[in-house]
């Protein structure tokens, strides 16, 4: 029998968990992405040795820019620390903070942050960051009502919209796996974290300089310590999406069901290596696909919201 | 905490049966397959889409013969199977590139700027309409012994998408498809409402289908050659 951790160290497990993996995830993608196309990429850990790099350099801040420009990368870097107390990264029971808020509410923290970065890149006064910010707001739009849906599948299922209820339905049959309205919101949140990611459909991940840029435009004007804040928390909500999907959609085993030493450690390894192979699926979509015109990222939503509400309608019926 | 999500769970919707759900499923694919051939631009695409959606009417012919012993589906499922999997994509294709359709043409373009209305717009419509089959087909209450009715609403808003996908689209080709991915969608009916149609009228049907495609063969090859185009837009007037 394993010594039990208290129940707040568990909880801060799951932040420290999310926040330290969150790099090591994105490595993983870019350098699987990199041996698929024939070269041999950066190491797993390069992204780690980025952000230690990018926290020596200096911050410099463009000229006419407001305290805005430099309390955004903080606050935005608190709003990702604050989700993970809100969904199951570690165990199947929900911890003391984890009702907070449900599904909706580790929603709006996210869409805040992504709110506070594109004030910043507003602020920055650059035409660059500033479209990479009008065209986030423009598609976050019509991503946004897709999510709606797709809680709304979750809380007709269950009847609640905490994550935990929905991990526990679909632990508890095979039937709830192969139901449609389930596999069709599960699809259509998929497409959503691509969007939200950045992933190839919608923008290219690793460009430099390029004209179809939505997410990674914006932080173009930060540096030093703010920039690796940005470039962290672009990573840990990455993550975080990876969480909701995998421990609440698709694959909610290997949790921990109680607050033992040797459950919680499996879970934190079972995580990361799911979130691992969810990245390797991830960069395949990207070396299969073709990068969208700006114009056709309507048409993906449009896809992703008729996955999500075809979820809904046949959930109605009764059938789903 | 735990009692919290343990209450949730017991007031869950039950899951559906294995079975039922694995139908539904399907049905959802075939529905999804007619919603991909009504933004696809591409025709070999569409082609290939009405041969998916037909693989899947074929494998819930199967489902609902081995779960209710009805072996005539056995039959049909084959026969349905070697029809529109095969024979009708092989025929459409062979037609078109015996007018020069496929390959690098340049009229391709007939067939990808051929909508009517904006991808997205349109598909919202689609939705909409969908939406409409769903609710109303629920609402008349049919209730069949081998499927589960949300089958029933699903053919219903995949016959009524397919109509969507003949109006919305101007080319002679993709009405074709729509035509053809329609009768699917009544196939699709037919399973659910009356499993055990006798295989005789259920034959009829499938021929009923060649008749079609021979009919939509004449059509495009007529007017490619008076119109040396696909595009329905230059039929405005009519002629003596």
């Amino acid at each position: 029998m394993s010594p039990a951790l208290p129940i707040p160290v568990v909880q801060l497990l799951q932040v420290v968990t999310i926040t330290a993996a969150a790099p090591g995830v994105s490595g993983v993608i870019s350098r699987v992405e990199a041996r698929l196309q024939g070269r041999a990429g950066p190491r797993v850990l390069q992204p780690y040795y980025d952000l230690a790099k990018l926290f020596r350099k200096e911050a410099l801040a463009p000229e006419g820019s407001s305290w805005v420009f430099l309390a955004a990368p903080l606050a935005a870097m608190v709003c990702y620390l604050t989700v993970p107390l809100l969904i199951p990264v570690l165990t199947t029971f929900g911890l003391p903070l984890g009702y907070m808020g449900d599904i909706l509410g580790g929603g709006f923290i996210l869409s805040l942050a992504s709110f506070l970065v594109a004030l910043a890149a507003l602020d920055s006064g650059s035409p660059y960051p500033q479209l990479g910010a009008s065209r986030a707001k423009t598609f976050g739009a019509i991503t946004e009502p897709v999510v709606l849906f797709v809680v709304f599948t979750v809380a007709l299922v269950t009847g609640t919209d905490l994550p935990y209820a929905l991990a526990a339905t679909v632990r508890s049959s095979a039937g709830q796996i192969i139901r449609p309205a389930h596999l069709l919101a599960a699809a259509a949140l998929f497409m959503v974290i691509l969007y939200e990611t950045g992933r190839i459909p919608v923008e290219t991940h690793s460009g430099t300089n390029e004209f179809g840029m939505i997410e990674e435009a914006r932080p173009f004007e930060h540096s030093g310590p703010y920039f690796a804040l940005l470039k962290w928390g672009s990573a840990m909500k990455q993550l975080i999406l990876y969480t909701i999907l995998l421990n609440v959609f698709l694959a909610p085993w290997g949790l921990a069901a109680s607050s033992g030493l040797w459950p919680v450690l499996l879970a934190i390894v079972a995580l990361t290596g799911k979130a691992a192979v969810l990245g390797v699926v991830v960069a395949v979509i990207d070396n299969s696909f073709a990068k969208l015109r700006l114009f056709k990222i309507t048409e993906f939503a449009t896809a992703a919201f008729l996955l999500a509400v075809l979820g809904v309608f046949t959930l109605y019926l009764g059938g789903g | 905490m735990t009692a919290i999500v343990t209450a949730a769970v017991t007031a869950t919707v039950a899951a559906p049966s294995a079975l039922s759900g694995g139908a539904d499923v399907i049905a959802v694919g075939v529905l999804l397959a007619e919603f991909g051939m009504f933004r696809q631009a591409l025709l070999r695409d569409q082609v290939r889409l009405y041969a998916a959606q037909s693989v899947l009417i074929s494998a819930l012919a199967v489902v609902v013969a081995a779960s209710r012993h009805l072996p005539d589906l056995y039959a049909l499922a084959a026969l349905a199977f070697t029809l529109k999997v095969v024979i009708v994509p092989v025929v459409l294709r062979r037609l078109l590139r015996g007018i020069g359709v496929t390959g690098g043409d340049p009229r391709w373009s007939d067939i990808a700027g051929s909508h009517t209305l904006g991808v997205a717009s349109a598909v919202l419509v689609a939705i909409a309409v969908a939406a409409f089959g769903f609710f109303t087909a629920a609402a008349l209450g049919i209730r069949s012994p081998v499927l589960p009715s949300t089958a029933f609403s699903i053919s219903i808003a995949v016959i009524l998408v397919a109509f969507v996908l003949m109006i919305v689209r101007r080319d002679v080709i993709s009405q074709a498809i729509g035509f053809l991915s329609l009768e699917n969608g009544v196939s699709l009916t037919a399973l659910v409402v009356a499993a055990g149609l006798p295989l005789f009228l259920e034959l009829a049907f499938l021929f009923d289908l060649l008749v079609a495609v021979v009919v939509f063969g004449l059509l495009i090859r007529v007017h490619h050659g008076r119109a040396e185009s696909m595009s329905t837009a230059d039929l405005t007037r009519l002629r003596g």
